[in-house]
């Protein structure tokens, strides 16, 4: 770069380069940022102004901006002049760096000069998101809200919205449905431009602030993601994901999908449907269930009372029935013995009979047979008697009978010698003999 | 159970309405049972009195009608609220 055209008179930082003059680094740095690679941005358009040539433009997200311009016939070939090129628009930009150095009366000015651009299409709307979600999801901020305590009949829940919207009125009008008849604290906010995320951020703080707010419920109507976007915003669902009050999301319709339904502790389609989330308890059901509990609790308690006094009174009158009981069986087995008995009688008497025969037939028997014993032995020793008294013993002495012819005894000296012939019986046999007469006889 | 480890006292007061509503499915269904002694029976059922009467009472505290609140309007409370302390 060439030196000043001025003498130096002193040296700001003498180890620098320089001094040289402005306009020349002006052009210079000019020069530079126009090699600068051209790329494309998406973000937010803000503080849209236009002037002769050029409608000029901040584009933001949450985390920065940069300075854009755009000539207006590449903006007519865009497409968006007019009112295409409004705040809050979600735009795709390409083009590079440029710095306009000034001139004498001219401002210098830093911009990114825009040669196309085009409204932010569903596809880089959600191909924004899904990065989005897939840092938030790491960074685990997708489970805290969803471990929080949800009461299930709030006195209180907190609300933000927009004050017009008709998300309001759906709300309100399922809360009463449901016969809930609780505190609502409104916390309004724009729901759809730039502004949206940093005051629904702030209400929802303030909100959950309150001790008596127990669930949160943020809700919008439906609308294109680009109209959602807010709800997409890091910075305010970061937020969200460390309240510690639960909050319900209800934005757009059911196929819409933003940010802060994630990280919320319930995401609903409708808001219908986030108020039953924020009072899950249908108040008038619960009534007439507590009706039916009552009715139960009565039952059961006099249920009670009821089936035991009546056992009582069983048991009460249960000795005499007992008692009669006992003296039923008492008198059948009366019955039962008495016939047992008739029934053993006859058969014990015949037995008896049967028995007695024997026992006196072995009597008898047993009685004979010693008679005979006796009776043997009396005639044993009658034997002995009449043997003692045989003639054979005598003979066997030595003496001889006389008998006559015909076996006659002859007893005296007469009869033998009267007889013809006689026999002399000696125990070993007999001799005849013949009587010898004398004369004198 | 065993009626000697109950504590009547213990379930006076509810930690919150579905606790309560909690307890009172249990006492229901034991009593449905036909399983609780006398002396059970008559705790069970003033115990349920109790909790029917706090959720009763829950209920009326949100059956008055929606009462609406504004953030803007209860901040601004606060604020006068702090400037008069």
């Amino acid at each position: 770069m060439e030196e000043s055209r001025v003498a130096p008179q002193g040296r700001a930082a003498p180890d620098l380069p320089g001094p040289f003059a402005v306009g020349t680094y002006a052009r210079k740095l000019q020069g530079w940022m126009r090699e600068r690679a051209r790329v494309q941005l998406i973000g937010e358009v803000t503080g849209v102004g236009r002037s002769k040539v050029q409608a000029y433009f901040e584009l933001r997200d949450g985390e920065g901006a940069i300075p854009c311009a755009i000539w207006l016939n590449d903006l007519e070939k865009a497409g968006l002049d007019g009112a295409g090129l409004r705040d809050g628009a979600e735009v795709v930009i390409a083009g590079g760096l440029d710095y306009y150095p000034g001139g004498g009366q001219a401002s210098p000015n830093f911009c990114f000069r825009a040669t196309h651009v085009r409204l932010a299409g569903e596809g880089d709307l959600i191909a924004r998101l899904e990065a989005l979600r897939k840092q938030m999801r790491a960074d685990g901020l997708f489970e805290l809200q969803k471990q929080l305590h949800r009461p299930v009949l709030p006195k209180a829940i907190g609300v933000v919205t927009a004050e017009r919207g008709a998300a309001r009125r759906d709300l309100v009008a399922a809360l009463e449905r449901r016969g809930w008849g609780g505190s609502v604290v409104w916390g309004f906010a724009p729901v759809q431009d730039r502004h949206a995320a940093p005051a629904i951020g702030m209400a929802l703080q303030d909100l959950a602030a309150r001790p008596e707010v127990e669930a949160i419920v943020v809700t919008r109507g439906g609308g294109s993601l680009a109209d959602l976007w807010a709800f997409c915003d890091e910075t305010l669902c970061r937020t969200v994901a460390m309240l510690r009050v639960p909050v319900i999301s209800a934005v757009g319709h059911e196929r819409d999908s933003t940010l802060i339904d994630d990280v919320a502790a319930v995401a609903c389609s409708t808001p219908t449907h986030a108020a039953e989330a924020a009072v899950p308890l249908d108040c008038l059901a619960a009534r007439e269930s507590l009706e039916r509990c009552v009715v139960a609790l009565r039952r059961a308690g006099e249920g009670a009372i009821g089936t035991r006094s009546r056992h009582l009174g069983a048991l009460a009158r249960g000795p005499a029935r007992a008692l009669q009981r006992e003296r039923s069986k008492l008198n059948q087995k009366i019955r039962e013995i008495r016939a047992a008995s008739e029934r053993g009688l006859t058969a014990r008497a015949a037995s008896q009979r049967r028995i007695g025969t024997v026992v006196l037939e072995r009597a008898r028997r047993r009685a004979v047979g010693a008679d005979m014993d006796r009776r043997r032995d009396a005639l044993r020793q009658a034997a002995v008697a009449l043997r003692a008294h045989e003639p054979e013993r005598t003979l066997e002495r030595g003496y001889a009978l006389v008998e006559g012819e015909g076996g006659e005894p002859l007893t005296s000296a007469a009869e033998a010698g009267a007889a013809e012939r006689i026999s002399l019986r000696f125990s070993d046999g007999r001799v005849r003999a013949r009587p010898e007469r004398d004369g004198a006889a | 159970m065993d009626e000697s480890e109950r504590d009547p006292s213990a379930t006076a007061q509810p930690d919150s309405y579905e606790a309560a509503v909690e307890r009172l499915e249990e006492i229901i269904d034991r009593l449905d049972s036909g399983q609780a002694g006398l002396r059970e029976t008559l705790d069970l059922c003033g115990e349920g009195k109790q909790l029917v009467t706090y959720c009763a009472a829950e209920l009326d505290e949100v059956g008055a009608g929606l009462k609406e609140l504004r953030l803007d309007d209860l901040a601004a409370k606060l604020d006068t609220a702090s400037d008069v302390g």
